[in-house]
């Protein structure tokens, strides 16, 4: 048994001894460190290793919750004590019991989501790294004609173990290892203002990360793009979403999938499963066995072994996040509580060939503030990005919303790019909506 | 469970748990012994509740339990950091050891052993949660559901959750000082679910604050729950208004969130100190209209954003950071105090031991102008009056921020017209700072349960302004 799994036990155990009828108990540990240097000098170095446990409780067939970080059994004897007796002035709620032991499981997937390298991965090695990193954004920027004020990097990992144990007899863990970098940068403009930009990638592997000069290159690439911007007058018009920050809107569609929102109709996609709700070749998947991806799971929220789904076929919604409780409520049988990596297909075009013959064109690069109706599917969303005309860049933009109706905008998806972004879970290549609300000056 | 306020002298909570004072030295020691110019200790124990009434049911409760020490070392603009979730001494040690690893300049430091200082009481609480039972929280949530529905027979669903939580927190610093301070918190939350004519529509409504139950007097619960029906019944007839620029009022309250934004996030004073703040070269310079006076203010009794003592065991304190339309003072933590040469403005603030405090805010408020609400509304032809909010954002260096209006009014010939909602609206500071030039005299310090991210930390922060005309900012709207 291994350390996790003998603390998930332990708790379990006290749990049920203390009246809990029913217990889940999960237990997570991350070993955890995080460096950031900026001009030269190490700012910050941040190294921790963390214990948590989490429990759902069934104490006469209520429920409650409960998270610690002190996992020790005297510490923890008080404190379940007190939730056991609190939970039992709670109203029944019997759809909170746990599975059958033979509906749960673990995925026979390779997920590949451990990095055996992590455990000899040195402070001198990520220190270099970080050095590298500096050196490769500082000979860029010295080499560019752009006035760069400041420049701070970063480099991280982590080992995450994780176990659950139900009463039921259901018991399993995974690890994983992840790795990062990236950075910020900050320019001067010429009227004084100080554009920002990030870029940050995260692998499961450390021989995934991108060399350090392709970093540095688009870091510098990003805050150039951001210079001279402003406003131009409002329009409707094609946008593309860059691939690294297309996840936005994917998610404003997929959250009114929620089980919850379901359940409570509050969700715009409320008895639409079975109707076209994005323009058919769009094709939406949740895939939670790609090796090394970086949502890639063997069991979800619920200890469902996980499966691959397709959210969306041709436009067409086939289905909701049902957690096994909200499925329980709606009187239907669970999918999944939460999606794991999102996928859509890349096309063969680049994203410069997708907007070549657009005579108007705003590639979004970046949000600002906004927030989306799930009840309605009206968003609103600050952006930044640039202006192109037939493929000629015109002018970098800021201080722009764009806004409209989720469903409406995915029925006017045009076309994906070829170029996924693998350093997220949703793997996304360049996405092009026609007609979208532009508002600006 | 709730963690009661300590009745020992301060130091004695964590002496309870084998934390002494020499401990504490000891750890400090450690945590020097490469060199570093300052060092400190945050200990926290922290324990929350909530209740949730669902499907006219309150079937669902949770709670936390959250205890460590974050150890911290300073050498110059570097700062090394670790924590233990375990307060066992050789735990507390080791973790000193891995902070110490930043430091190189082989200073030594005498520590002294820890003495306490008393912190002021900007928290006073008469019922503290500890003492509630589950079945008066129970009820407080089945009153408040029932009298949602009381309110309009187009309700549908109302969901609310009672939420309480403390922490005890000690700081030790090198320099001997040690505070001790216990931090309440509250929150009512009522989300109100509507239908007519076959059209659904859904807000909410929410009140925090550092207190105990006494906070949710019969003014305050008959507000939480009317004003979660009215906002959610005002979905229902709202529109999106159109897109481009307009002259904006912010209604007096939660609009502070534009101050926070557009301004607060660019006086905090590590991204000055790093010359990356659009602000970074303004002080003393004249930033807005002469009636424009903002605070950032930790001593406001009860406020979410209150604290008696800031993180680093500075002092709370008013902080007058732009005067008559002057650039006073940026929002100091020690670091950035030490690098501008200034006193700290009481402004470090951390999420939890596991993170190292910041410059933050604390309850930003703008003060009261010379102009009527009615002057200010009036004064506007074709425009756009804001009144609740949901969340905003800011870019620091370009000074571009953005705030998510949930509901307000076409504003027309000076009068409120057509209800609008769901729409994001974007300015730039130092610019939309230039652009209020009418500042009303009706303050208000909101009372909802704002957190603030920063750095990925969130902190509990409060915000209020008077009614305010911004002559032009971007409207995201439809058209």
């Amino acid at each position: 048994m291994s350390n996790l799994e003998s603390i998930a036990h332990e708790i379990q155990q006290l749990a049920l001894e203390l009246g809990a009828e029913e217990v889940a108990v999960s237990v997570s540990q991350s070993v955890s460190t995080e460096l950031t240097q900026r001009e030269g000098i190490l700012e910050k170095s941040q190294q921790s290793n963390s214990l948590g446990v989490g429990l759902e409780l069934l104490v006469d067939e209520r429920f409650s919750s409960h998270s610690a970080s002190d996992v020790r059994l005297d510490s923890l004897r008080p404190f379940l004590t007190r939730a056991i007796e609190a939970t039992r002035f709670l109203e029944p709620d019997p759809n909170r019991r746990l599975p059958e032991l033979h509906e749960m499981g673990s995925a026979d997937a390779d997920l590949d989501a451990n990095d055996v390298s992590w455990a000899t991965y040195t402070p001198e090695a990520r220190q270099d790294l970080l050095n590298q990193l500096e050196a490769s954004s500082q000979a860029a920027a010295n080499a560019s004609t752009a006035n760069v004020r400041s420049l701070t990097h970063h480099v991280w990992d982590a080992k995450v173990d994780s176990h659950i144990c139900c009463s039921n007899g259901f018991s399993t863990g995974w690890s994983r290892t992840s790795f990062g970098m990236g950075g910020e940068i900050t320019l001067v403009d010429t009227d004084g203002r100080l554009p920002e930009a990030y870029d940050y990638r995260s692998t499961r592997h450390l021989e995934d990360l991108p060399s350090v000069d392709l970093l540095a290159e688009e870091l510098l690439s990003q805050g150039s793009n951001r210079l001279g911007s402003s406003g131009i007058p409002s329009a409707k018009m094609p946008v593309l979403l860059s691939n690294h920050i297309a996840s936005k809107l994917i998610r404003t569609l997929i959250n009114p999938m929620g089980g919850t929102a379901i359940y409570e109709k509050r969700s715009c996609l409320l008895d639409k499963v079975g109707s076209q709700i994005a323009s058919s070749n769009l094709t939406i998947m949740d895939e939670p066995h790609i090796p090394r991806g970086l949502n890639s799971r063997p069991y979800d929220g619920d200890g469902f072994a996980t499966r691959s789904r397709t959210i969306v076929q041709d436009g067409v919604l086939q289905g909701y996040l049902l957690g096994l409780y909200n499925a329980r409520r709606l009187k239907t049988t669970p999918t999944t509580s939460s999606t794991s990596n999102i996928v859509i297909a890349p096309s063969t075009q680049s994203p410069q060939e997708l907007i070549a013959d657009l005579p108007q064109v705003i590639v979004i690069d970046g949000f600002l503030g906004g927030n989306a109706n799930a009840i309605t599917g009206d968003f609103s969303y600050g952006i930044t990005g640039r202006y192109f005309e037939r493929g000629e860049l015109v002018q970098s933009v800021s201080e722009m919303n764009i806004s409209g109706n989720i469903i409406e905008l995915m029925m006017q998806f045009e076309a994906a790019g070829n170029d996924v972004w693998t350093y997220s879970s949703y793997r996304l290549p360049s996405l092009l909506f026609s007609g979208v609300q532009c508002s600006g000056t | 469970m709730s963690i009661p306020r300590p009745s020992g002298a301060p130091g004695a909570y964590f002496e309870g748990m084998g934390v002494t004072p020499e401990l504490c030295r000891q750890i400090i020691q450690t945590a020097l012994q490469h060199g570093g110019n300052d060092c400190d200790l945050y200990f926290q124990h922290s324990a929350g509740n909530s209740i949730q009434l669902t499907d006219g049911k309150v079937s669902q409760a949770s709670s936390s339990l959250d205890l460590g020490m974050g150890v911290r070392v300073v050498q110059g603009d570097q700062v090394g950091y670790s924590y233990s979730e375990d307060l066992s001494p050789g735990a507390l040690l080791n973790a000193a050891r891995v902070a110490s690893q930043i430091a190189s300049n082989g200073q030594s430091m005498t520590v002294p052993l820890p003495k306490s200082h008393s912190v002021p009481n900007y928290y006073p609480v008469s019922q503290p949660w500890d003492a509630v039972t589950m079945q008066t929280r129970v009820n407080l949530l089945r009153k408040w559901e029932e009298s949602a529905f009381a309110v309009d027979n187009r309700v549908r669903r109302v969901d609310v959750f009672l939420r309480d939580g403390a922490s005890v927190v000690m700081i030790v610093r090198a320099d001997g000082k040690m505070v001790e301070d216990w931090r309440p918190s509250t929150m009512g939350y009522m989300q109100v679910t509507v239908e007519e004519n076959g059209k659904r529509e859904s807000n909410a409504y929410n009140v925090a604050a550092r207190a105990g139950l006494e906070y949710f007097d019969e003014d305050r619960q008959s507000r939480l729950v009317k004003e979660a029906v009215r906002r959610a019944l005002f979905q229902l007839d709202a529109v999106s208004p159109p897109a481009g620029e307009y002259p904006v009022v912010l209604a007096a309250g939660p609009s502070a969130i534009l101050l926070h934004e557009a301004i607060g996030h660019g006086l905090e004073a590590d991204f000055n100190r790093k010359n990356i703040s659009i602000f970074s070269d303004k002080m003393n310079q004249k930033i807005a209209s002469e009636h424009v006076t903002i605070v950032d203010d930790g001593t406001l009794d009860n406020t979410r954003g209150a604290i008696n003592v800031d993180d680093e065991a500075n002092d709370s304190e008013r902080t007058v950071l732009v005067e008559n339309g002057v650039l006073r003072s940026y929002l100091h933590d020690s670091i950035s105090a030490k690098h501008f040469g200034v006193a700290s403005t009481g402004s470090g603030r951390r999420q939890s031991f596991r993170h190292t405090p910041l410059p933050r805010m604390r309850a930003t408020i703008m003060e009261n102008g010379p102009h009527t609400h009615d002057e200010i509304v009036s004064s506007v032809k074709k425009g756009i009056y804001c009144a609740a909010f949901s969340n905003g954002q800011v870019n620091i260096g370009g000074g571009d921020f953005a705030f998510y209006v949930k509901q307000g009014y076409l504003i027309e010939d000076g009068k409120l017209t057509q209800p609008i909602k769901d729409v994001n609206v974007i300015g730039n500071g130092p610019d939309s700072l230039t652009k209020m030039d009418m500042i009303g005299d009706d303050l208000v310090v909101d009372e909802g349960g704002w957190t603030c991210g920063k750095d990925g930390q969130g902190i509990p922060v409060s915000q209020g302004m008077p009614t305010v005309r911004v002559s032009s900012l971007t409207v995201g709207g439809l058209g």
